[in-house]
């Protein structure tokens, strides 16, 4: 990711130039502030993509949540959650969860062991905002963006003096929270540092339907401790040069609960991660250059004494890009890039601790009609591992505005995901001569965008289509012995529907919103002879969801709430099992007064109003009604006029 | 002007939903069990379930008609086996099902199925072995997977009354007199006895080498005992440091008097199964099942059926051959049968992972 400087007249441009018109609030008081915004590739090159949007006063309404609760309530993926504070993957579109590319700062975060993140250990408030990208890219994120990709970025604000905040809260089964922030911006400068600690229990209580009896039972075993830090800095060398620096630790202490059919569960798993990255650009009178770097250095420790268990593996990736931006015509824009991955891990699982090098050169050209109502991208990606060439990689789109008030966006992209160290390395059954996974992924979307000076809508309807050729699956061999092959084709597809109507007028605020999805994702190849899930829907991967939406908010007082629902989701390869579908209901109500240099705000959760009982997978229990309240301060102090003309 | 705009976009979402729904009927065709009404006669086949969180099921077949019941234990008692049901014996007409991930002891009518409580406080159990009418003995793998040991089950309280240290990772028994042989498959790490219990006492007698591994234990007709060892990896896991073995041991002397090791360094034999008369042993073994005469002295070289299976099983009444196969592990599996003379004859659907079998 990089950051661009512009004024708020460059920033509306920019929005609506690449499709993010559905940010309709703008704060007028920013108008005349520089801001540090994202402009990376996804903003400039996959107009064409279904996109989402998670802006900052979106988040702030989650600050005391992870992004799994977040994109559980909001977004249209399917989150697959072991419950309360477990592990959380997504599933964009019926793919697996390793088909979701996450990047922090344009860096991709998934695991080089297993090709995972999980995102409930991903604090809501360390992002400025959370951008979600439909459908495949690999021309633009490399391998892991199949189903689709989400960005989670910075951004910060020039010269806004010295900020101090605070967040606490505190909710059901002993959840306590606390944040703490300070920025300090200058005119050239900025540093901020965020720091949180997060302790529960989880111990919530449930009908255990799979014992004798059905007894009522409290989840065992369930306890989380995590904190962390974030701490970022902004600089302007000069008119034309840029750099900025992020650094996350994070510390995460979780028990595993059991599942409602085991008994007991003894293991623990312990995350520790340290990310950095950091980026210089210059921009100039024609051409922007960005270089920027990443180090991520991960250790897990999972222990479970019933198995004899105590392991600890750690991965290192280093990741360094190149790129640079310029226009040919008024007409165009080209971007060509390079960029060196490497990674490693260190295991007792492994034979011997795998290191693997990937070299990707990458471009991509935009051209557009003089008033940017139409525009076609051309992408490709080159990615070379270990001096071989993985297959090339390019994308088509095109986005364009007609009637006024449509947009009307297609797009066709290769996708690949590279096997993982596990799949190749795991000792035993490792496969070294495995090969990516690699398919086509087609969208098409109509959207309708409209806005008045107290109204505005939104309408969108989706179509997708996308194959995923050499799945990787474990099976057992000839000899028992457990090994991954590139074995499945699964053919995805499906429609999504999104709703989001704005009111506004004076102090009082009304939006109403809401989505529909309708997919099929099935497996078209036998893994076995004689294997029934040919032609079945994929496992959790729901064909139906659906959410609405309402806030209301009128001056400092504002009321939201959220009903998910999710359809049937199989839970044999074969469909002959499955959990019946679920809907619960969220009410989220804050106040905030707002005095000359300080806000204070109180804020209420409520989670599962209806007490809906419900597993999102199977006899992993899931809490009835709860609850989080908090009180959150912010504090600024301007520069003074002295500063500002400096 | 608006009312066209949404003419436009309602024409278009119709059109592209009519064009992409081609599979109708989302809703699922089939769930939950299928209940008999008596188990009277028939194959009983344990089922572990998926990996994780799942539960395991007990499919029925009825040997006469060939009617399979599907998940007999919940669809009678309303509540799931639990996660990785091992294996199941009945004893006195109880059924006692083994619940390894969950620790415990479903125990069951034998006929109707119908719960009679749950023996719980093991840790990886494995096999049930009953020794008289009030006692059983659970073999389990213990704390760590490493801590291998018989439980001692008060069958009329259902409670665990004593624990006898084994070698580590207690599979399989065999009941011979008073003496119970236990396989020591190292459970999560790696050891080589059988363990010879004393049934009255419940001492340990002695501990007899056998090879790397045994997991699997049958007697023959000759009341010798042949015990299966899979072998012990090299700690890489690349080839067999310490070979599979086809052990035999003499009761009487407590010694082991043939051992015929196999050739494979990387293919480990398993599931070792006997025809009612106890003179032939079958095991799978790279890729195939193969058989073995309780008079031979060589290994075959020959498979009977060239095909691999997850768990075996022979039936007594008929010497009929069941094979499981558990497909990707993640759907329903099957049951192959196969006639005394291992021609195919049918086959027929079971649950997840279907891993032993009980011929009633």
């Amino acid at each position: 990711m990089n950051f661009i400087k512009i004024n708020c007249m460059l920033l509306l441009a920019v929005q609506s130039f690449s499709g993010y018109a559905q940010e309709v609030h703008v704060d007028s008081s920013k108008q005349l502030k520089t801001v540090e915004v994202s402009s990376s590739r996804l903003n400039l090159f996959a107009n064409s993509n279904k996109t989402e949007s998670f802006d900052s006063t979106f988040l702030n309404r989650y600050s005391s949540s992870n992004l799994a609760d977040i994109l559980t309530n909001e977004s249209q993926l399917f989150i697959k959650s072991y419950g309360l504070g477990s592990l959380a993957t997504s599933s964009f579109r019926g793919s697996g969860a390793s088909h979701t590319s996450v990047l922090w700062n344009g860096f991709n975060l998934q695991s080089p062991m297993n090709g995972l993140i999980d995102l409930s250990l991903i604090p809501a408030n360390f992002m400025s905002n959370v951008k979600i990208q439909y459908g495949g890219a690999g021309a633009l994120w490399g391998t892991g963006a199949v189903g689709g990709s989400i960005h989670l970025n910075s951004s910060a604000e020039y010269n806004r003096g010295i900020t101090v905040s605070t967040n606490t809260s505190f909710g059901s089964f002993s959840d306590k929270q606390q944040q703490a922030s300070l920025e300090i911006s200058k005119k050239r400068f900025i540093t901020s540092i965020k720091l949180f600690n997060h302790d529960a229990k989880n111990d919530f209580p449930f009908i255990n339907t799979a014992q004798y009896g059905k007894p009522e039972q409290k989840q065992s075993n369930a306890e989380l401790k995590e904190y962390g830090l974030l701490q970022e800095n902004y600089f302007q060398i000069n008119k034309k040069q840029k750099i900025n620096t992020h650094f996350w630790y994070q510390f995460n202490d979780r028990n595993i609960p059991p599942s409602m059919t085991q008994n007991i569960n003894v293991s623990n798993q312990k995350d520790e991660l340290f990310r950095f990255t950091s980026e210089w650009q210059r921009k100039g009178e024609k051409v922007n250059t960005f270089v920027r770097a990443a180090y991520f250095d991960e250790y897990l420790f999972f222990a479970d004494s019933s198995i004899d268990i105590d392991t600890k593996s750690r991965t290192k990736v280093f990741i360094s890009e190149a790129e640079t931006r310029f226009s040919i015509s008024k007409f165009d824009l080209l971007n060509v890039g390079v960029n060196n991955t490497y990674s490693e891990a260190s295991t007792e699982d492994f034979i011997s601790n795998p290191h693997q090098n990937r070299v990707a050169v990458f471009a991509s050209y935009k051209i557009h009609t003089k008033n940017n109502s139409w525009n076609a991208v051309l992408s490709a990606r080159q990615e070379f591992l270990e001096n071989k060439a993985i297959p090339f990689c390019p994308s088509i789109g095109v986005r364009g505005k007609f009637l006024k008030y449509f947009f009307i966006k297609a797009n066709a992209a290769k996708h690949y995901r590279i096997p993982t160290f596990n799949d190749l390395y795991w000792a035993q059954g490792g496969n070294p001569t495995l090969q990516p996974e690699t398919g086509w992924s087609e969208e098409a979307s109509l959207e309708h965008l409209y806005a008045a000076k107290h109204i505005s809508w939104e309408l969108s309807a989706t179509a997708f289509n996308r194959n995923i050729d050499n799945w990787i699956i474990w099976l057992p061999n000839n000899y028992g012995i457990w090994s991954p092959e590139n074995v499945l084709q699964v053919w995805s597809r499906g429609l999504e529907y999104k709703l989001k109507i704005n009111i506004s007028k004076n102090k009082f605020h009304f939006q109403l919103g809401g989505f529909y999805n309708y997919v099929l994702s099935t497996n078209e190849k036998a893994a076995t002879p004689g294997d029934e899930s040919l032609g079945k829907q994929l496992i959790y991967v729901p064909i139906q969801n659906a959410q609405g939406n309402m806030t209301v908010s009128y001056k400092g007082t504002s009321f939201t709430y959220v009903q998910v629902y999710t359809g049937y989701r199989y839970t044999l390869s074969d469909n002959t099992k499955y959990l019946k579908p679920y809907t619960f209901g969220n009410i989220s109500v804050a106040q905030a007064f707002s005095l000359p240099t300080s806000k204070i705000k109180i804020f209420a959760q409520l989670n599962n109003v209806w007490q809906e009982t419900y597993q999102v997978l199977a006899y992993r229990a899931m809490p009835l009604l709860n609850y989080q309240v908090g009180l959150s301060l912010i504090f600024n102090q301007s520069n003074q006029k002295s500063t500002i003309n400096q | 002007m608006k009312t066209k705009q949404l003419f436009y976009l309602s024409v278009l979402t119709v059109a592209i939903t009519f064009s992409s729904c081609k599979k109708d009927d989302p809703e699922p065709a089939l769930g939950g069990g299928t209940a008999g009404t008596s188990y009277a006669s028939g194959i009983f086949v344990t089922n572990e379930g998926t990996f994780g969180s799942g539960t395991g099921t007990i499919n029925f077949y009825n040997r006469s008609t060939g009617a399979v019941s599907n998940d007999i234990f919940e669809a009678k008692n309303g509540y799931p086996l639990g996660n990785i049901v091992q294996s199941m014996e009945l004893f006195n007409s109880k059924a006692y099902i083994v619940v390894n991930n969950a620790g415990k002891v479903e125990v069951a009518d034998g006929t109707s199925f119908a719960t009679a409580g749950t023996i719980s406080g093991f840790t990886y159990p494995r096999y049930f072995l009953g020794i008289n009418s009030g006692k059983g003995y659970v073999s389990e793998w213990g704390a760590g997977g490493v801590a291998g040991a018989i439980k001692v089950v008060d069958l009329s309280t259902k409670t665990i009354t004593g624990t006898i240290t084994t070698g580590k990772g207690a599979e399989g028994m065999v009941l011979a007199g008073s003496k119970v042989y236990v396989a020591c498959g190292g459970g999560f790490d790696n050891d080589s006895v059988v363990t010879v219990i004393n049934s009255n006492t419940n001492a340990v007698t002695t501990n007899i080498y056998v090879g790397a591994n045994p997991k699997s234990i049958k007697m023959d007709a000759n009341g010798k005992i042949w015990v299966l060892c899979s072998g012990q990896w090299d700690p890489t896991y690349t080839f067999l440091i310490s070979p599979a073995k086809l052990v035999r041991i003499d009761t009487a002397t407590a010694t082991v008097d043939l051992t015929l090791p196999f050739a494979s360094t990387f293919s480990q034999p398993s599931s070792l199964v006997t025809n009612n008369a106890k003179t032939t042993l079958y095991y799978s073994y790279s890729g195939g099942v193969y058989a073995h005469s309780y008079a031979a002295s060589v290994l075959s070289g020959t498979a009977i059926i060239n095909r691999s299976f997850y768990g075996l099983g022979v039936d007594p009444t008929n010497d009929y051959f069941y094979g499981s196969d558990a497909v990707d592990f993640s759907s329903n599996g099957k049951v192959i049968r196969y006639n005394a003379s291992a021609t195919l004859v049918d086959s027929f659907a079971v649950g997840v992972i279907p891993g032993n079998f009980f011929f009633k």
